[in-house]
């Protein structure tokens, strides 16, 4: 099911766009790997998409009569960690819906708080305030959030940033047990390519540097031919154990 | 005379004080959150202008002015204060982190020319005869506070009490991660101008009655005091009210009793409630 296209969609601010135009459509069920280096353009698209941002042309269309809804879960630098607040008030306030004013039914909420909190493994450090809770233990109170949001998409802005690799396939692992569980679309946002060649369906490339966009299945899109072409060095995509990995080669870089 | 012979002479300052004082504590947990201590400050000065401009333009229209009987109500000091207030409110409510000027920069300046302009307005020649009159409305006087002050702060803390019990979920929402908020629907701004509205009126008020240390230390040492104490920033709010009205009390009593400036005396009895959080916080440490 179809729940958000991009029709020729460009995004900038200031009616300056910072990419060529973006097509994609975000379908349910599936996966897409938003990639790019730092300060290329992919937290303004993701913006545009959050509909936070207007584009500057194009135009998003949103295929179930409404905008779909975004479980949202920021980079954690952004999460202040000294706010005074235990996990569980956190994800309470994902149940905020727009428009209900007064304490509303806090029992309620604060229910459906602690199955999203069962559901990422954190229930036992659901009193625990956030700022003893480690970084990925965070990341997972966040994803709690977001999914006790009910939502249609879940978005994952760098999600790993700062994370050792066990806390890093854990969590990438969650994400993909919610999507098929609760039958998700997944946007994740993140400069690391090498961590969604194995993590989702579909990838949107984007340099605002070289102007570049290009997105399509993860198999045509994550190639050394495409990439060696896309970034102007040699880049190997392989596998290993049954797991994509990419690289730059540097014997190829260092020819004269 | 003992303290309590004197109960007619007190009793309307320590009911002004205490109502001040839990208003202002309970909306500085806000304010510490949001980390936007000097917007108390900065709004203290803009509705200072607001008084000062009323009488400005008395003159200058030549009509009567607060301290004349047949004032036009469209003039009055209040009147201003609170417009001003809260036309500040909006501009502070408008600015998002991430722009050119952080929020910290905005409020800073706002508080550096509403203070320059307040002297310039109170030099002017056109209200020099009544700049004492000014200077009353503007830094009231917590030990002359008149039953009919008691009666609007009263209605004040009332109001802004109504606006946070419908929107206080909104607001720590949107203090916590406006941009969360602003993916699923929320009017952030909106609810934003709630709270910095309520800021600016509580704090105008307050101002008005007690005087701009006292009004700035109960915004500050109250709502430090409880955040020092708890793990939930939902328990810092009624007891920072506490501790407000709890300092605002013995202060008083303090002042009265030992012959202390009564705004000094309570921002120092005040403080003493930073004590158990910080000796809490050293326990947890060790």
């Amino acid at each position: 099911m179809d729940l958000l296209s991009l029709l020729g969609v460009r995004v900038g601010y200031h009616r300056r766009p910072l990419l060529p135009p973006v097509d994609l459509v975000v379908r349910r069920g599936t996966s897409l790997g938003i990639v790019g280096p730092n300060g290329s353009g992919k937290s303004t698209l993701l913006r545009t998409m959050l509909d936070l941002l207007p584009p500057v042309a194009g135009s998003l269309v949103y295929p179930l009569g409404r905008p779909p809804r975004f479980g949202y879960v920021p980079q954690r630098a952004e999460a202040d960690r000294s706010f005074p607040m235990t996990a569980l008030d956190l994800v309470v306030m994902g149940r905020l819906r727009p428009g209900r004013l007064g304490p509303g039914s806090v029992r309620a909420d604060r229910a459906a708080a602690r199955d999203a909190l069962a559901r990422v493994g954190l229930i036992d450090h659901a009193l625990l305030p956030l700022a003893t809770l480690s970084g990925g233990q965070r990341q997972r109170a966040l994803l709690a959030r977001a999914i006790v949001t009910e939502p249609d998409v879940l978005v994952l802005d760098e999600p790993t940033t700062g994370m050792d690799l066990v806390a890093e396939r854990a969590l990438l692992d969650l994400v993909e047990q919610l999507r098929v569980e609760l039958d998700l679309a997944i946007v994740i946002v993140t400069h690391h390519l090498a961590l969604v060649a194995n993590s989702v369906s579909e990838v949107l490339l984007v340099d605002r540097e070289r102007q570049l966009v290009d997105h399509g299945p993860v198999d045509q899109v994550v190639t050394s031919e495409r990439l060696s072409a896309l970034y102007g060095m040699g880049v190997v995509v392989g596998e290993l154990l049954g797991r994509r990995v990419v690289f730059v080669d540097r014997r190829k870089e260092q020819r004269p | 005379m003992s303290f309590w012979d004197a109960y007619d002479f007190w009793r309307d300052a320590v009911a002004g004080t205490l109502i001040a004082a839990a208003m202002l504590g309970y909306l500085g947990v806000h304010v510490l959150l949001r980390r936007v201590v000097f917007v108390g400050a900065a709004l203290t000065q803009v509705s200072g202008v607001g008084i000062a401009a009323s009488f400005w333009l008395a003159s200058f229209l030549a009509l009567p002015d607060a301290h004349q009987p047949d004032h036009p109500l469209w003039l009055s000091p209040q009147l201003f204060a609170l417009a001003f207030a809260l036309g500040a409110a909006l501009l502070f409510s408008l600015v998002r982190e991430g722009r050119r000027l952080s929020v910290e920069a905005v409020v800073g300046l706002g508080w550096v020319l509403a203070s320059a302009a307040l002297l310039l307005v109170l030099s002017s020649g056109r209200i020099v005869q009544e700049a004492h009159e000014v200077d009353d409305l503007l830094y009231g006087n917590a030990v002359l506070i008149s039953p009919a002050q008691v009666r609007l702060l009263a209605g004040v803390a009332s109001a802004v009490l109504a606006v946070h019990l419908l929107f206080f979920r909104q607001f720590m929402f949107v203090s916590y991660d406006a941009e969360m908020a602003r993916t699923l629907g929320h009017r952030t701004r909106l609810i934003d101008l709630a709270l910095f509205a309520t800021l600016g009126v509580g704090i105008s008020f307050a101002v008005r009655v007690l005087g701009a240390l006292p009004a700035f230390g109960f915004l500050v040492v109250p709502a430090a005091s409880a955040l020092l104490l708890v793990r939930r920033a939902h328990h810092a709010f009624p007891l920072a009210a506490l501790f407000g009205a709890a300092g605002g009390a013995l202060g008083y009593y303090l002042a009265f009793t030992q012959n202390y400036p009564t705004g000094a005396a309570m921002v120092a009895a005040s403080s003493l409630f930073l004590l158990p959080g910080a000796l809490l916080r050293l326990v947890r440490r060790s």
